[in-house]
C-alpha cells in the first residue's frame, strides 16, 4: 500500500513538474527551434505583418523552426523578465530601444559586436545609438523613432500663417503658435491651440527642448545627471510661458486629463496646430485624414536637440550557438530592404535599412525624419534608464504643472536621478 | 477496515498495534486525498512566500543570481522617502475609504432590508460595480471626474462653483479615488450587512418596541450589537483590501499627479517589475505584510470590547 501511494505521489509530482516546464530546443535532425518574441496588440497590423514575415523567413530557412511569442507591450516585458529569471526567455526578441542597455547590463543579452562587424554598417541607421560605453553592441536596429515638428496645413492656411521651415527658431514657433491659438466659441478658453508642448512622453516634449536650449540631461556615458542648469531652466520656463502667460499651448492638467496615450489625439483631432511627434504619430494623423506636414525641430540657442530611439532585436545570452546563429539570420533577414519596406508600410517606424527608408517613406515627410535621425543623439540610455528617467520626469512634471518652482524641481530631480544611477553602478564592473 | 469487525474478542494489548496500523493507514489516505491541495499550498503559496523572504535579503534583478545583502534592503527602505510617502498615501486612502464604505454599506443594507417589490433589482444595481473590472470603472469615473467633460464639474458649474481637476490635483486625487473605490466596493459589503441584518431575530425588535424603545434606540441597542460580528468582518476585509490596493491606481492615475496617488503596492510593483529590483520589492512586500498583520491583530484585539456573537 505504502509503495503504491509513494508511486502515486511520485506520478503527481512528475505530472506537476512536466506541466510547469516549458519545452522547445534544438532537434537532432539539424533543425533549430527559435523562439522569437515581439510586442504587439493581438490583431494589430504589426502583428499580422510580423507573422507574414516569419512565414517567409521560415520558408527560406527550413532548418529553422520559429515559434512566435507575442503579447501587448506591458505584458510582453513583464513576462519576459520572469522568463529570463526562469531561464525560459525567447532566444531572440524585439526590445524597446531604451531597454537594451537595461537587459545588457544585467547579463541577459548576447554581445553582438562581432556579428555586427560582418554587415556593412553604412547601409543601416541606428547601429551607433546601440553602442555602449565600452563600444559593445547588444542590439541590432529594427525600426527607429525620432521627433520632428508636425503641423496642420489647414489650420495654418486658415490663420494665414506661413508654414514652418528648417530655419525656424523657438521664437518663430512661439510667434506662429500665438497666431494659431483661437477661441472660436468665445468662452474665454482656446478651442485650438498653436502648439502642444507638454506630454507625459518626454521624448516629444521637454527632453529635446532642454537640449535645444543648450542644456543636457545626462553626460559621461549617461552616468552623470546634469539637468540642473540655467539652460534647462530656460527651456522649462519657455514651456511654462507657452502653457501660461503666452497661452498658446494646452496646460499640464488639460493634457493629463486626456488620459494615457491620448495626448497624441490633440494633433490628430485638430485641437493643436503643431506638435512634436515621433514617426509613429503619422499613423493617427493619416487615419484622422489630417492634412499635415512635418518640419525639422526648431533651432534653439544650441541646435535642435534631436534624439532617437532605436527599437532593436536582441539575442538571449542563454541561446545555444545554433540558436544564436539562427537568431542572427532572422535579424539580418528583417534588416533587408524587402522586409524593411514591408514594415515601413505600417507607418509605425522609420526603416533602419537606408535603401528601404529612401524608397518606402512618403517623399515629403521622409527627408525630414531621416535628417533628424542622422542628427540624433540617444535618449540617455543606461542600465537604469526606466528608473532614473521616472525619478527625473516626476520632478520636471511638477515644475511644468506649476506645483514646484523650476529651479527646485531641476535640483531635486537631478539629485534623485543621480542617486538611482549611483546605486546601480556602485560596485559594478560593467 | 475488516480488522475492526473481527476485533471483538481481542485483548487491549492485541488491539493497540492494529489500531496504530489503522490510524497510520487512515492518516496516509488522508494525506493522499489532501495531496493535490497540499501540493498546491506548498508549490504555489508556501514556496513563493519563503522565496520572497529570501529574496528580500538579496539584490536580485531576475536576470543574474541573487546576491545576499542581509537586511540591506530593509535599511534602505527605512531611509526611502518615496516608500514612506506611498505608505502615507495608502494610510490616507484607508482612512477615507474604510469608514466611508462601511457606513454607506450599512446604510444601504438597512434601506434595502425591506420586503418591498423590486428590492432585488435595487440590490443587484448596487452589486453591478462590484463585478465590473477596474478598467470599466475607470471609464465611468472619467465620465464623472474628467475636468473638461465630466459630470462632477458640470454640477459644480450649476451651483456656481469653480471646476476642479479631480484626478490631476495632488490634494483631490486620493479623496476622488476613495469615492470611486467606495462606489465600486460598497455593494459587496452591503450584501454582507444584509445577511447580518437578516440574522437578527425579529423578537428582539418586538421586545424592544414593547419596552417603548424609539427607532433610534432599536438601531443603537438591537441592530448595531446584532451586526457587530458582520461589522468586524467588513472592517477587517476592507482594511486588508485597502492596504493591498493596486489595480485602481494602476488603471486610473498610475500614481500621479507627481506620485500623489502612488500607493505602496504600486510602488512595490514598479520596483520589482519595471526597475528589476525584485529583492527590494520583496522587502517592501514583507514590511507591508507585517503592517497588515499588525493592523489585523489590533482589530482582533479590539473586537473583544465591541463585538457580540449572539
Amino acid at each position: 500500500m505504502r509503495v503504491r501511494m509513494l508511486a502515486a505521489a511520485a506520478a503527481v509530482l512528475a505530472l506537476a513538474a512536466t506541466a510547469a516546464c516549458g519545452g522547445g530546443s534544438a532537434g537532432d535532425d539539424g533543425t533549430v527551434t527559435l523562439r522569437l518574441g515581439f510586442y504587439a496588440a493581438a490583431g494589430d497590423p504589426a502583428d499580422t505583418t510580423m507573422r507574414e514575415l516569419v512565414k517567409e523567413f521560415s520558408a527560406a530557412n527550413p532548418s529553422i523552426k520559429v515559434q512566435l511569442e507575442v503579447a501587448p507591450y506591458v505584458k510582453f516585458f513583464e513576462r519576459l523578465r520572469t522568463q529570463i529569471a526562469g531561464g525560459q526567455a525567447p532566444q531572440v526578441w524585439l526590445s524597446d530601444g531604451v531597454l537594451v542597455q537595461e537587459f545588457a547590463a544585467r547579463g541577459a543579452l548576447a554581445d553582438l559586436t562581432d556579428r555586427v562587424k560582418t554587415v556593412n554598417a553604412a547601409d543601416y541607421s541606428g547601429i551607433e545609438l546601440n553602442r555602449d560605453q565600452k563600444g559593445r553592441v547588444f542590439g541590432f536596429p529594427q525600426g527607429a523613432q525620432t521627433p520632428v515638428l508636425f503641423y496642420n496645413k489647414k489650420l495654418f492656411a486658415e490663420a494665414g500663417v506661413a508654414e514652418p521651415t528648417a530655419e525656424w527658431t523657438y521664437d518663430d514657433l512661439a510667434a506662429a503658435a500665438k497666431k494659431l491659438t483661437k477661441d472660436t466659441n468665445g468662452d474665454g478658453k482656446p478651442d485650438t491651440y498653436g502648439m502642444r508642448v507638454y506630454s507625459p512622453g518626454f521624448t516629444e516634449s521637454w527632453w529635446p527642448i532642454i537640449k535645444a536650449f543648450g542644456g543636457d540631461i545626462v553626460t559621461d556615458g549617461n552616468r552623470k545627471v546634469v539637468v540642473d542648469s540655467p539652460e534647462a531652466k530656460a527651456a522649462l520656463d519657455w514651456m511654462l510661458a507657452a502653457m501660461g502667460k503666452d497661452g498658446f499651448a494646452p496646460d499640464y492638467v488639460t493634457t493629463e486629463a486626456l488620459g494615457k496615450g491620448a495626448v497624441h489625439a490633440l494633433f490628430a483631432t485638430g485641437r493643436v496646430a503643431m506638435s512634436y511627434g515621433i514617426y509613429a504619430r503619422t499613423l493617427p494623423a493619416v487615419n484622422a485624414k489630417v492634412d499635415f506636414g512635418v518640419a525639422p525641430l526648431p533651432k534653439g540657442p544650441k541646435g535642435r536637440g534631436n534624439v532617437a530611439i532605436v527599437n532593436s532585436w536582441v539575442v538571449s545570452k542563454a541561446a545555444s550557438p545554433a540558436q544564436a546563429d539562427a537568431a542572427w539570420k532572422w535579424i539580418t533577414y528583417f534588416a533587408g530592404e524587402g522586409p524593411q519596406s514591408r514594415w515601413a508600410r505600417l507607418g509605425e517606424a522609420i526603416p533602419i535599412n537606408k535603401k528601404a527608408a529612401a524608397s518606402a517613406l512618403p517623399a515629403d515627410r521622409g527627408k525630414v525624419f531621416l535628417e533628424a535621425l542622422d542628427a540624433a543623439g540617444d535618449l540617455g540610455t543606461n542600465a537604469v534608464w526606466s528608473e532614473y528617467t521616472e525619478a527625473l520626469a516626476k520632478r520636471v512634471n511638477e515644475a511644468l504643472s506649476g506645483a514646484t518652482p523650476v529651479a527646485t524641481a531641476l535640483k531635486t530631480g537631478q539629485q534623485e536621478a543621480q542617486q538611482v544611477i549611483d546605486r546601480f553602478y556602485a560596485g559594478q564592473t560593467q | 477496515m475488516t480488522v475492526l469487525t473481527r476485533g471483538t474478542e481481542r485483548t487491549a494489548a492485541q488491539e493497540q498495534p492494529s489500531a496504530r496500523r489503522r490510524n497510520a493507514r487512515e492518516r496516509a489516505w488522508a494525506v493522499a486525498f489532501a495531496s493535490p491541495y497540499l501540493l498546491h499550498l506548498v508549490a504555489l503559496t508556501a514556496w513563493p512566500v519563503l522565496a520572497s523572504l529570501f529574496f528580500s535579503m538579496t539584490e536580485y534583478d531576475l536576470m543574474s543570481p541573487p546576491r545576499f545583502v542581509g537586511f540591506g534592503n530593509f535599511a534602505r527602505l527605512f531611509g526611502d522617502e518615496t516608500f514612506w510617502r506611498t505608505l502615507g498615501n495608502t494610510a490616507y486612502f484607508a482612512v477615507l475609504f474604510v469608514p466611508t464604505q462601511t457606513a454607506l454599506a450599512l446604510l444601504l443594507a438597512i434601506a434595502l432590508n425591506q420586503r418591498l417589490r423590486g428590492m432585488a433589482l435595487f440590490r443587484a444595481a448596487y452589486f453591478v460595480p462590484v463585478v465590473s473590472s477596474w478598467v470599466v470603472v475607470a471609464y465611468v469615473a472619467d465620465a464623472v471626474f474628467n475636468p473638461q467633460t465630466g459630470i462632477a464639474n458640470q454640477v459644480l458649474g450649476l451651483a456656481g462653483l469653480p471646476a476642479e481637476n479631480w484626478l490631476q490635483d495632488p490634494v483631490l486625487v486620493i479623496p476622488t479615488l476613495a469615492a470611486v473605490a467606495v462606489w465600486k466596493g460598497v455593494g459587496y459589503m452591503m450584501v454582507l450587512f444584509l445577511a447580518g441584518l437578516q440574522a437578527i431575530p425579529e423578537e428582539r425588535y418586538e421586545a424592544a418596541k414593547i419596552d417603548g424603545a424609539s427607532a433610534w434606540s432599536r438601531f443603537r441597542y438591537v441592530t448595531l450589537p446584532g451586526i457587530s460580528g458582520t461589522t468586524f468582518l467588513v472592517l477587517v476585509l476592507t482594511s486588508i483590501e485597502t492596504l493591498q490596493s493596486f489595480e485602481q491606481v494602476y488603471v486610473m492615475t498610475d500614481g500621479g499627479p507627481h506620485g500623489a496617488s502612488e500607493l505602496t503596492v504600486l510602488y512595490l510593483y514598479r520596483q520589482g517589475f519595471q526597475f528589476f529590483q525584485m529583492g527590494y520589492a520583496s522587502a517592501v512586500a514583507w514590511v507591508l505584510f507585517v503592517l497588515v498583520l499588525a493592523l489585523t491583530l489590533v482589530q482582533f484585539r479590539l473586537q473583544r470590547r465591541w463585538v457580540h456573537y449572539a
